[in-house]
């Protein structure tokens, strides 16, 4: 797993300037806020996903007769960037978000875990679902949460929480060892995951000056800084090489 | 050694006990880079054992988690050790015999005070001991003295967990009794406070030889709980105090118990109850009047028996020993067991009671500061004109050492002590009590 | 850990050595966080670490490298994945120690210094502080073994895919063996269960019951407490006695559960 010690001692720094900054109010989430959109693009020629080797166990070989391939960096024909994790890392303020009810999901299915790179929010349920008639055990590894290790055969439901915000925490299973997943943990609900497209929209976004960064399993981080004006929703890129 | 007479008995004690009888083992910085683990794990202040290290020993030198054998090791480990002890010391004694006119061996003798001082160096201890396999130990102790002889001090094989029990371990060779008291791992180095008197006293005019100290040759089966709380050991050793080449013409047994229990906010209080019983021949089966080894004949019997204590007050500690010695009325006066004609009128077996308390602070694993008060006192003499308390002793020792490295490597002491002794009625013309004294500084290093 | 969580801990450790908090409770001992420094220095510091982030001088030379205190991630716990140890779990590791490692047992260790040294240990992450304790797993009695049982067993460490890191016959040479990394990364090996019965936190019936229920953290053993009904525990346990081919000696039988002496 890659570290990003920069990326978490400036989370760390910010949540601390939060705690420690006497009641310096921040921006109430406002329905009327503007959508943040954007894309995240990569230059240059990605390196091709290579064949994952599943004959360890048989049921994940067959599940894919084509063969499964590796998904750490996956572009489309355009440059977009799938799977890079874009949030708000500083502007909020020590304005506090409720959690959702709903939870979160993370599936493994043909062995392999859906979605690859998972966002959440801290302190809401992450339901883990084993759709493979294989067992898997799910363990994230992470650096600022509680480490756990669960055992799951098919259907039995696992649920757990992560406390803190974390970008990201790296999961594993460690039968099956190709499969990899991230989990990033925020304290807000402004941060999306880029699709297939590399396209991406934070919606709600009230009025104010944010710096958002972008964060990619493989190569690194990137901060832009945005302003965010009533009426005048504004586009971002990122560009990663 | 035949039998001393007189009253220079005193001498000859020190003069065998300071030739190495009782060079001390030590602190072992093989095992601390065989199992990367500090000298404080195992000494409180090295070489002085705490309970983790003791139990390591009782183990056969073993911690028991799976990778004692060396086949665990790195390759170019090697069970060996060094230590040696660069020191500056000086001595003085009160009554030493000399002549009234310094070259004139027939002008007559007077008793005066000599004082000596020099750099020294108390010789090079090489210690090579650990597994030879699982639960097969081993232990082989050279000693390179000053005077150029090398000697084995100590060589054993020991088979330890025999019947996959921690009660049942026999050891082979020629080793030091089994104590917590250890003098081979003491604290002390001057000439006058670095070893136990009472771990050699024999009476004046006394022949027996022997001391609790002395290496002994034989074998040995011993026992432990898990947590070493509960330990034993006997032994079945040659009449012979450890000479080697030497056949012995009957076999002396030794016994040790100890036990631990914990006193909440005080710690851990050990006590041991401890045995010897041997023979030694009072004459030999000669050719043309000179002895044949082995065919010692005319036994008598003495012992050693007592108690003594490891008493722990967090940071300050007691050692508490005490000895009850007697030898038998002919060992006693050195006559031959065929000639009691030769007994002076109302002999009896010499019989004395000694013992020792040596406090410890230890400030830090890198500091300890300690202090000893030994006596011996005759209860009674083999001849009943000797003056009662002929031979009584006092001494008092007391110093520090601080060690500026602890490492699991290797391991440096910066020593100090100073003891007196008073020995009653032993000065060689007078019969004056004999006060001795020394100083000692320096360094103690262990590789 | 990063610059700013370090001093956050410092901060808290400095209010708590002023505050009469630190102090762990097994059985009827209470052991004391000061106390246990000393301890610590003398006994611990040269694997552990200064700082118990495990990076003491000899950690180099070290496989399993020892543990970072600073993360209060342990593999010997009675509560489930995820959860901090109880304090009797950290005191029946410190004396047990962990076999095949440089842990040793500090069993010549007075209780009371051993309930000393657990507190301070505690000291070194916040998560002492900031968690609630979590009530230990509860493990039923255990059924007599039989056929059946360690049939069932044996199925359910097929289905449970226990075998692609133990292997078929639970020597440790599994497919995914070979790939296995602790949580800072350093290669593991999965247990040899052909080798005898000394596992790595303690070798009783109830002690595997308690690793499969509790998964051992920080390791790639999950737990299986979510997977698997208690008595279904019990058949895996069963079938895994089976794998032993070494019976530890003529006259070795496993020694008891450790209890708080």
């Amino acid at each position: 797993m890659k570290r990003h010690s920069v990326t978490v001692f400036a989370l760390l720094l910010v949540s601390l300037t939060m705690l420690c900054a006497a009641g310096r109010p921040g921006p109430l989430p406002s329905p009327g806020g503007a959508s943040v959109t954007g894309v995240v693009k990569f230059k240059g020629t990605a390196a091709k996903p290579t064949r994952i080797d599943m004959s360890a166990d048989p049921y994940c070989a067959q599940a894919h007769p084509s063969g499964a391939t590796t998904e750490e960096l996956l572009t489309d024909t355009n440059g977009g960037l799938e799977n890079v994790v874009v949030f708000v890392s500083d502007g909020l303020g020590t304005a506090t978000f409720p959690v959702p009810d709903e939870p979160a999901v993370m599936e493994q299915k043909g062995c392999q875990y859906k979605p690859h790179v998972l966002a959440m929010r801290a302190g809401q349920k992450l339901n883990v679902v084993n759709s493979d008639a294989t067992t898997h055990n799910i363990h994230p590894m992470p650096n600022n949460n509680r480490e756990w290790n669960v055992s799951q055969p098919k259907g039995v439901p696992v649920e757990q929480v992560f406390a803190r915000e974390e970008v990201a925490i790296s999961v594993k299973c460690n039968i099956h060892p190709w499969m990899r997943s991230y989990i990033a943990v925020l304290k807000h609900p402004y941060f999306a995951v880029t699709g297939k497209d590399g396209r991406f929209e934070l919606k709600d976004l009230p009025p104010g000056t944010y710096t958002l960064q972008a964060w990619h399993e493989k190569l690194g981080t990137k901060i832009q800084k945005i302003t965010v004006a009533e009426g005048a929703p504004p586009t971002v890129e990122f560009t990663f090489q | 050694m035949g039998f001393v007479r007189g009253r220079c008995w005193f001498g000859w004690v020190a003069a065998i006990v300071l030739l190495g009888a009782a060079v001390p083992a030590f602190g072992l910085p093989a095992f601390a880079r065989k199992y990367n683990l500090r000298c404080s794990d195992c000494h409180e202040a090295w070489p002085k054992l705490n309970n983790f290290g003791q139990t390591f020993k009782d183990n056969g030198y073993q911690l028991m988690t799976g990778r004692d054998a060396p086949i665990y090791q790195q390759i170019s480990y090697f069970p060996i050790a060094f230590r040696i002890t660069p020191v500056w010391h000086r001595e003085s004694s009160n009554r030493v015999a000399v002549d009234i006119i310094p070259g004139d061996a027939a002008g007559g003798q007077t008793e005066s005070r000599v004082t000596t001082n020099a750099f020294n160096i108390s010789g090079i201890d090489i210690w090579t001991v650990g597994t030879l396999y699982k639960n097969i130990s081993f232990d082989v102790e050279p000693d390179f003295g000053n005077t150029g002889g090398i000697q084995l001090l100590s060589y054993f094989i020991r088979f330890d967990n025999l019947l996959d029990s921690r009660w049942l371990n026999l050891k082979v060779g020629k080793f030091e009794l089994d104590t917590l008291i250890s003098e081979d791992r003491e604290l002390t180095l001057s000439d006058t406070g670095g070893f136990y008197r009472n771990y050699h006293f024999v009476p004046a005019g006394d022949r027996t030889n022997f001391g609790l100290g002395d290496h002994q040759l034989g074998a040995e089966l011993l026992g432990h709980s898990r947590n070493d709380y509960t330990r034993y050991s006997i032994s079945v050793l040659n009449s012979t105090d450890g000479q080697p080449d030497t056949p012995t013409s009957s076999y002396d047994v030794y016994t040790d118990f100890t036990q631990g229990f914990e006193v909440p906010k005080l710690g851990l209080q050990r006590v041991g109850l401890y045995g010897y019983v041997g023979e030694r021949p009072t004459f030999f089966q000669t050719n043309n009047g000179a002895p044949i080894q082995g065919t010692g004949m005319g036994n008598r019997s003495f012992s050693r028996t007592g108690v003594y204590g490891l008493w722990y007050l967090g940071k300050f500690d007691l050692s508490t020993f005490y000895l009850h010695g007697q030898d038998n009325v002919f060992l006693g006066n050195g006559v031959q067991a065929n000639q009691p004609f030769n007994l002076p009128a109302g002999a009896a077996g010499p019989t004395w009671n000694g013992g020792f308390v040596e406090a410890h602070y230890t400030y830090n694993p890198q500091l300890i500061l300690f202090g000893r008060y030994e006596t011996v006192q005759m209860s009674r003499q083999a001849n009943p004109l000797t003056q009662r308390d002929l031979g009584d002793l006092k001494v008092w020792t007391v110093g520090y050492r601080w060690y500026p490295i602890m490492s699991s490597r290797a391991g440096l002491a910066w020593h100090q002590e100073y003891a007196i002794a008073r020995s009653v009625g032993t000065a060689p013309l007078t019969g004056r009590d004999e006060v001795s004294s020394s100083f000692l500084t320096g360094f103690d290093f262990d590789f | 850990m990063t610059k700013v969580r370090r001093i956050a801990q410092a901060l808290l450790v400095f209010y708590s050595l002023f505050s009469s908090a630190q102090e762990s409770k097994i059985g009827g001992l209470t052991g004391n966080a000061k106390a246990g420094k000393a301890l610590y220095r003398r006994y611990c510091i040269t694997c552990h670490g200064v700082h118990g982030d495990g990076a003491g001088e000899n950690a180099p030379h070290l496989d399993p490298k020892p543990r970072d205190f600073t993360r209060a991630t342990f593999k010997c716990r009675s509560t489930p994945s995820g959860s901090l140890p109880t304090d009797s779990d950290l005191y029946n590791t410190i004396s047990r120690g962990i076999y095949n490692t440089n842990m040793p047992s500090w069993e010549p260790l007075t209780r009371q210094q051993r309930a000393d040294l657990v507190a301070y240990v505690k000291t070194f992450s916040t998560r002492f502080h900031e968690e609630p304790p979590v009530p230990p797993v509860p493990i039923p009695p255990e059924p007599s073994t039989s056929a059946d049982s360690v049939k069932r067993g044996a199925d359910l460490f097929q289905s449970l895919n226990c075998w692609s890191c133990h292997g078929k016959e639970g020597r440790g040479n599994g497919p995914s063996a070979l790939t296995l990394t602790d949580s800072k990364g350093y290669p593991i090996l999965p247990f040899d269960f052909s080798k005898g019965p000394h596992f790595k936190c303690g070798e009783t019936a109830r002690d595997l019951f308690k690793d499969l229920s509790t998964g051992l953290d920080g390791t790639p053993m999950p737990s299986f407490a979510d997977a698997l009904k208690p008595e279904q525990i019990w058949d895996v346990v069963h079938y895994i006695q089976t794998l032993r081919e070494d019976n530890g000696g003529f006259f070795h039988r496993a020694k008891s559960e450790l209890k708080v002496q």
